[in-house]
């Protein structure tokens, strides 16, 4: 539906993508640790892509863009860590277990930027609306 | 306790809308066509929309439903600023209706 405060959805859509990428990160972090048999294959950390989306009319022509949605959220490929862990119940007759390589210094830096980037697009969706509120101003009283 | 503005705020102005942009749609009517008429009925049609989404996320918010916060508070944003316009231009339209009936013959 075509709206006059169409900053507000793609600031939105920015907040969106971004809580789900954030949502994929403390997926991941929280199996950082999920130890598994070596017949089975190791925990696989997830990934978000995201994909800008068309749309927005400017008044002069031209697009100015319809903001951000995740394209696909696919799962990384990895055989994991064969770790020596004999005392672990999952481990085998050689005392290995398969370990998860979820590169945890990875997945915080990415968490910092995903962070900031929600922040982002709050700031934007604040100032956008500040924008049509001081426009709505016009003429009165 | 930040549910509640945009509940209660949108009935209360959506009402006095609907009567006024009738009484201010009908002079305009007559000299310049539908075109006005039509375009406060489809912005109100819109407004009614948006108010109605804002409030169904409310409910999801209050029921534990709600996956996005930030959907719902964008929903609620929308709604109040198209509200506002809404009552920016019924403000106008009534001002130009009285202005004209002011006129002297």
């Amino acid at each position: 539906m075509p709206t006059p405060f169409s900053s507000l959805a793609v600031a939105g859509s920015g907040m969106s993508t971004m809580k789900t990428w954030i949502d994929t990160i403390s997926d991941n972090v929280a199996n950082a640790n999920t130890v598994k048999r070596t017949s089975e294959t190791a925990f696989q950390a997830r990934q978000v892509f995201a994909e800008s989306v068309s749309g927005g009319t400017a008044i002069g022509g031209g697009e100015t863009g319809g903001g951000v949605r995740v394209s696909r959220l696919t799962t990384a490929s990895g055989d994991g860590t064969l770790t020596f862990d004999p005392n672990n119940s999952l481990a085998d007759a050689n005392g290995m277990v398969r370990r998860p390589n979820v590169d945890l210094v990875e997945q915080m830096t990415s968490l910092i930027v995903a962070q900031r980037a929600y922040s982002a697009n709050v700031t934007v969706f604040e100032r956008a609306r500040d924008s049509y509120l001081r426009a709505l101003e016009i003429g009165r009283g | 306790m930040a549910l509640i503005p945009p509940i209660g705020v949108n009935p209360a102005v959506a009402r006095p809308i609907a009567p006024s942009t009738t009484t201010a749609t009908d002079p305009t009517a007559a000299t310049r066509g539908n075109s006005f008429g039509d375009s406060v009925t489809k912005a109100l049609d819109d407004l009614q929309a948006s108010q109605s989404k804002a409030d169904s996320l409310a409910r999801d918010a209050a029921t534990g439903r709600l996956q996005n916060i930030e959907e719902y508070l964008i929903a609620a944003s929308d709604a109040q600023l198209s509200t506002q316009l809404t009552v920016a231009v019924r403000n106008k339209a009534v001002e130009s209706f009285n202005e004209i009936m002011r006129m002297q013959i």
